[in-house]
């Protein structure tokens, strides 16, 4: 397991506050990693600098084995790189069909001249089926995205991610409103992915995490509290400070 | 008709067993077939009825009409396009096309008046020098601003080749300029609106100026007359330019429909509905904003370069910002996000204007109060151009949805 | 009796009672001189004035005035010169030049002097000398004003002998100023003239200007060699901005030190008077249209000595290089040296003052930048919705002036009326078009944009309905009128200092409504999160609705405002809408300080570049759009952006 990403000294300030202090982080490849913490923790600015929304005050952001600094690309190089994102609050294209958002996703080349003169052909079918199986939503593949269920857009968000192929996942709460039963399935897509790359999800709700059976990364105040199995870092000291209160 | 059910079509049946054999563009997309099928029969009934090449129903100058509002429609196509379908309320595409009259027209003026100069220094003892003549073409040009030098940005102007080109590189380059700036600053929404409708006012306030080159607010006129076509009658012109502009809309809508059907359409159309998402799928958003802004810009170009022929004049008051709010009311009207709606917008509202505006519709007298058309169109416009946007934001075009589900039920 | 009385009284017209005084002093000057006085000419009467003026008779003055008013009149037979008014078109009375009263003749026998515009002048010249020692200062001061407009050399001892005596500090220090300035002009010795211009080092006023300009005017001559000569001002060399090339061969030319040029034109003049059978030189006509060709044929025609050769470049440069161009001070070297050393201390300071002057002019733009764009800082800024009615709300304003003041003819009470009657019309409008329109449009900006130029659109024309087309007046109040001067180059117009204050206002009303009111504090709540505002007990809904409301109403006041100061038409909203939201976006969003510093920046730009080239206004507006184009690549959020997380997402 090599390391794929590695952030390291990375601070971030909003107007005084201090979103993200001296943050370090590293992940390997392949390899599944829980992130949590309380509100305000920095987990979503964490997200943010990675994949290029907010650009860090200093540190360094270093990816794959070229160590490619992420601080000089815009957010759809990242993307091109290899790090998808799925957000807390699904965000699909509601106008256009399921199998129009994935054909969007799959990896080609992204550039507006190749998409211009670009024509599905049957193994694009056949790939956009494919994950449409995985993320089980094969019956519903001519559907308006927009009319799926809650549950059904966050696959079809997680499926548009598979579709890019990237060596990072960064997916923020993919649990939140989801029935149990949609839970389980998630969990099983995302450990399923887990086995040929990285991907660390942020999530409030312990329960899910410890379905998850991984590495967890605890941040308190932009920066990690604590690293370790979930039982290592619940019975960890400051943890409990911070999260029972003081 | 619409993308989605194209779609519909494509899987219907067992997953897996996916998509049919490519078939023809055409084919796949009935409603261009259909468009297409129109617009010929159309410009064969004007053809039959005209007083050039028919029976002679239709006057030659509501033939110019017909003409220029296949015009304005390939530019309310380009307009839907940038707008219906990226997102981007341009307010400065009626820019584009009157850059792109400016160029035809540079042409046009100067062709002609050089064929006059000619004949006029003939009768002089010795055969004019092609300085002469040029100093004759200048005098004769830019006499009513007070001067008597070409301008450097009429070096091109006696080749017709020439001004070809810049018919589609001046509005394609100065698109392309705009839109890096704005799209690299990520400029949106309303903020973008607004510098296009600033980029609009700059250009007008430009070309009112007597020493901006292009005549100040003279304009360019008497386009109508085309060089070495001295005998040829109006109503055969007339025709020419219907024909051109008739073809001009046909391959402009297949255009735009290839452009926006397949994943270009499908990314553009994610690009307006979220753009940040888009960036994080990894496709770079300020590249397909600008190449749909520059390439419906060249588009609005063509359409003006055919536009003003039929006008016969064109000035900078037609540049002004309100053109290009017309234009975003004239797609609005027909119904966004559909090419049709755009074509049907445009080509309603318009004629409906001329008719208005022109003084054709009859007045109504409400006993303490005439109201006079002339005056009152535009009010009954702005507001119907509010209900629209309140009550039917798909326009026209979604009376066809309407018909489509009537159909289906 | 009263018969009686007319019979004498016809009788005494007949025949004057008393007759003309011919030996009185003043009759005996104006005799002297009686010919030049009848047939007067601004060549020729100037002794005959100075000889009344010097007689020191105090009747003199009066016969200036009535000569100039063209009523004297002489008597042909005796060649007396009388004083008369016409009673009717054949009769006049008349007075002896001494003053009495002689009484009504037939006008035959009497000549009226007309003395020409130019006489008049030379009468007035020599009146002034009177009014200075005037005993009423208005008029010894309307005789200063007159002898400042139109100076000549007489003036100046006239001035010297008054002014010892001037008895009013202020008129004496005018007086002073005066002397020295045509002491300058007019002054007995360089030393003297010198002196006087020392005077005025830093003076601003223009008649100093004036008075110095001439003093330093230069001519251009060429010779062998450079001179020695005190008057030298700088060696020039053709070819530059100074001297072109063609201006110093012409001065060549005028000095007979070179041939004159045969004209462009000669080249074709010659071939055409040298055409035979069709040939020219043996060349066919048809084939000589180019340059090139004509050129050989007419070549051709010299060598065979039928036309003369043109000078060369070459030839040109020659005559050029063989001689010195240099510039020389037309006056007096001495007195040319110090009154340029003073114009120049005076331009730097000129400068100076139009810089202050152009700040002044970019300030009271801005202000009017603001006024505009408050409003839309308020819609826009805090509600996040785009108002393209804004302009047309500017212009219900600006209307509602007009139709207040064809009520009330008194403009000061009027538009003490129409302020607050415009922000109740604007503000109705804008509550109207708030529950009408935008309530159903919020989190769609773009087609709350589309839905307001629609509303814009049909305002705009009902106005035109309304109004028609031509500009309406906005009449300002009196005291309005006039501006503040500080010099004679730096003022300000008091309508635009009204406006200022009017902007400081505003901004004033803003900050309290925005900071230290309820309505207010609820503003920002919704602003800010509207959900939890709503859960706390207020209203969005009528925050909303009171928040777009007073917007439009500010833009209500502003139009009267701008109404005042420009023209009402109703296109008048739409030519202030794009400058009011490049405001508004230059300043930076949801901030009225930022929409301060952006109509600061907007007006102060427009004013830079429309000094830059004063020629064209509409160049500077082009200008001002390109640089805020580019001023956004930069700082995309305008001056002062939103920071921290809320702005990031």
């Amino acid at each position: 397991m090599s390391t794929l990403l590695e952030v390291s000294g990375v601070s971030k300030t909003f107007d005084g506050f201090r979103a993200i202090n001296n943050l370090s982080f590293q992940i390997g490849e392949p390899e599944l990693r829980a992130v949590i913490g309380p509100n305000g923790a920095g987990k979503t600015t964490f997200m943010d600098i990675v994949t290029g929304k907010t650009k860090p005050d200093e540190g360094r952001v270093i990816f794959g084995e070229k160590s490619v600094s992420l601080l000089k690309l815009s957010e759809s190089q990242i993307a091109q790189a290899g790090i998808g994102r799925k957000f807390q609050r699904p965000t699909v294209f509601e106008d256009q069909s399921v199998a129009d958002n994935l054909m969007m996703a799959l990896k080609k080349d992204r550039s507006p001249w190749a998409v211009l003169r670009f024509r599905p052909r049957q193994r694009d079918h056949g790939a956009v089926a494919q994950l449409a199986d995985e993320i089980g939503l094969v019956d519903h593949l001519t559907r308006r995205a927009g009319d799926l269920s809650h549950g059904q857009k966050q696959w079809l968000e997680i499926g548009m991610l598979l579709a890019q192929d990237p060596r990072l996942l960064l997916v923020d709460e993919p649990a939140a409103g989801m029935t149990p039963a949609e839970r389980e399935h998630t969990t099983d897509i995302l450990v399923q992915a887990a086995k040929t790359r990285a991907v660390v999800v942020v999530e409030h709700d312990m329960e899910f995490v410890r379905r998850l059976d991984c590495k967890v990364t605890v941040l308190h105040e932009g920066s990690v509290l604590a690293e370790g199995s979930l039982d290592h870092v619940t019975a960890d000291e400051k943890v409990i400070e911070v999260y029972l209160g003081r | 008709m619409t993308h989605t059910s194209s779609f519909d079509q494509k899987y219907r049946g067992v997953p897996g067993a996916l998509a049919p054999r490519s078939r023809p563009f055409i084919q796949r997309h009935p409603s261009v077939m259909i468009f297409i099928a129109c617009l010929a029969l159309f410009t064969l009934v004007v053809t039959v009825l005209s007083e050039g090449f028919g029976v002679g129903l239709i006057s030659t100058s509501f033939v110019k009409t017909l003409g220029k509002t296949l015009c304005l429609c390939l530019v309310a196509l380009a307009m839907d396009v940038v707008w219906g379908y990226c997102g981007i309320l341009s307010l400065g595409h009626m820019a584009f096309f009157g850059i792109g009259g400016y160029a035809i027209g540079m042409w046009l003026m100067y062709a002609r008046t050089e064929l006059i100069v000619v004949q006029s220094l003939a009768a002089a003892p010795l055969p004019p020098t092609p300085e002469e003549i040029s100093q004759g073409i200048a005098t004769q040009i830019f006499g009513v601003v007070g001067a008597s030098e070409f301008p450097p940005i009429w070096a091109f102007a006696h080749s017709l080749p020439l001004q070809l080109a810049a018919v589609v590189l001046v509005p394609g380059l100065l698109a392309l300029v705009f839109g890096w700036l704005a799209f690299r600053a990520r400029v949106t929404g309303v903020y973008l609106s607004i510098l296009t409708q600033a980029m609009t006012l700059a250009l007008a306030l430009y070309l009112f100026q007597n020493d901006s080159g292009l005549r100040g607010n003279n304009g360019l006129s008497g386009l109508q007359n085309l060089p070495g076509q001295a005998d040829t009658p109006q109503s055969t012109i007339s025709i020419w330019f219907f024909w051109a502009a008739a073809l001009a809309l046909g391959l402009g809508y297949i255009f735009c429909a290839w452009m926006v059907s397949g994943k270009f359409g499908s990314v553009i159309r994610a690009i307006r509905d979220d753009e940040a998402r888009v960036r994080f799928l990894g496709y770079s958003v300020e590249a397909y904003k600008l190449t749909v802004f520059t390439v419906t810009a060249v588009i609005a170009g063509i359409a003006g370069a055919l536009y003003y022929p039929q006008a016969g004049i064109i000035n900078p008051a037609e540049i002004a910002p309100i053109a290009s709010i017309y234009l975003a009311v004239w797609v609005a009207i027909g119904g966004r996000g559909r090419l049709y709606g755009a074509v049907i917008g445009a080509a309603f509202v318009s004629l409906l204007s001329t008719w208005f505006t022109g003084g054709q519709a009859p007045d109504i007298n409400l006993g303490v109060y005439t109201i006079q058309w002339v005056n009152w169109w535009t009010v009954l416009l702005g507001l119907s151009f509010v209900v629209v946007t309140l009550l039917a934001p798909k326009g026209i075009g979604g009376l066809f949805d309407l018909i489509g589900k009537g159909r289906k039920s | 009796m009263s018969r009686l009385l007319i019979i004498l009284w016809c009788l005494m017209c007949a025949v004057p009672a008393v007759a003309q005084d011919a030996d009185a002093p003043i009759q005996q000057v104006m005799q002297a001189h009686a010919a030049e006085i009848a047939k007067a000419s601004r060549r020729t009467i100037q002794p005959a004035i100075d000889a009344l003026t010097d007689s020191g008779l105090p009747a003199a003055e009066i016969v200036l005035e009535r000569w100039q008013a063209k009523e004297m009149w002489q008597d042909e037979a005796t060649g007396l010169f009388v004083f008369a008014e016409e009673i009717d078109r054949d009769t006049i009375r008349i007075f002896d030049v001494s003053g009495p009263d002689i009484g009504e003749v037939s006008d035959e026998g009497y000549k009226q002097l007309k003395p020409n515009s130019g006489v008049r002048g030379l009468i007035a010249a020599a009146l002034v000398k009177f009014q200075l020692t005037n005993d009423s200062p208005a008029i010894r001061r309307v005789a200063l004003d007159a002898i400042a407009r139109d100076p000549n050399e007489s003036h100046l001892p006239a001035l010297r002998d008054v002014i010892p005596a001037e008895r009013s500090a202020n008129l004496a220090a005018q007086m002073t100023r005066l002397e020295r300035l045509l002491t300058i002009s007019f002054g007995a010795s360089e030393e003297e003239q010198i002196e006087a211009i020392a005077h005025f080092e830093g003076d601003l006023g223009v008649d100093v200007r004036g008075a110095l300009n001439p003093l330093v005017k230069t001519t251009i001559k060429a010779a062998e060699t450079v001179p020695e000569d005190p008057a030298l001002v700088r060696a020039l060399r053709p070819g530059t901005d100074a001297l072109s090339k063609s201006d110093a061969y012409a001065l060549l030319v005028a000095d007979d030190l070179a041939p004159p040029l045969i004209p462009a034109d000669a080249v074709r003049q010659t071939l055409i008077a040298n055409i035979e059978d069709g040939k020219v030189a043996g060349v066919q006509v048809a084939s000589l249209s180019t340059v090139q060709a004509r050129n050989a044929a007419f070549a051709t025609l010299v060598a065979e000595g039928r036309a003369n050769p043109a000078a060369t470049e070459q030839e040109i440069d020659d005559r050029l290089d063989a001689y010195q161009f240099f510039e020389l001070y037309t006056g007096a070297p001495a007195v040319a040296i110090a009154a340029q050393s003073v114009l120049s201390g005076i331009e730097t300071k000129v400068a100076l003052n139009q810089t202050a002057d152009l700040a002044l002019d970019a300030i009271s733009l801005a202000s009017i930048y603001f006024l505009a764009a408050i409003g839309l800082a308020i819609t826009f800024g805090v509600m996040g919705v785009i108002n393209m009615a804004h302009g047309e709300f500017i212009m219900m304003g600006a209307y509602t002036g007009y139709v207040v003041q064809l009520f009330i003819p008194d403009h000061t009470l009027s538009i003490l009326l129409a302020i607050p009657l415009a922000f109740m019309v604007t503000f109705a409008a804008g509550v109207a078009m708030e529950r009408l329109v935008i309530r159903w449009l919020y989190h769609r900006p773009l087609e709350t944009l589309l839905a307001t130029f629609g509303v814009s659109i049909a305002l705009q024309q009902l106005a035109k309905n309304i109004f028609g087309t031509q500009a309406r007046p906005l009449t300002a109040p009196g005291w309005l009128d006039g501006s503040l001067v500080i010099n004679d180059i730096v003022a300000i117009s008091y309508i635009r200092i009204a406006i200022l204050i009017l902007a400081l206002i505003f901004l004033a009303v803003f900050l309290i409504v925005m900071n230290r009111t309820r309505l207010g504090l609820e503003v920002r709540a919704v602003t800010q999160n509207p959900r939890m505002a709503a859960s706390m007990g207020i209203n969005p809904d009528r925050i909303n609705m009171l928040t777009f409301g007073f917007g439009s109403g500010i833009a209500g006041i502003a139009g009267v405002a701008i109404g005042l100061y420009a023209k009402v038409t109703s296109e008048m909203g739409a030519d202030y809408i794009v400058q009011s939201f490049m405001t508004v976006v230059v300043g930076g969003v949801g901030n009225i300080w930022g929409t301060l510093l952006g109509a600061a920046m907007v007006g102060t730009l427009q004013k830079v570049i429309e000094w830059l080239n004063p020629s064209n206004t509409l160049a500077a507006q082009t200008y001002m759009i390109l640089f805020i184009i580019l001023f956004i690549q930069f700082r995309p959020r305008g001056i002062i952006a939103l920071k921290g997380r809320a702005a990031e997402a």
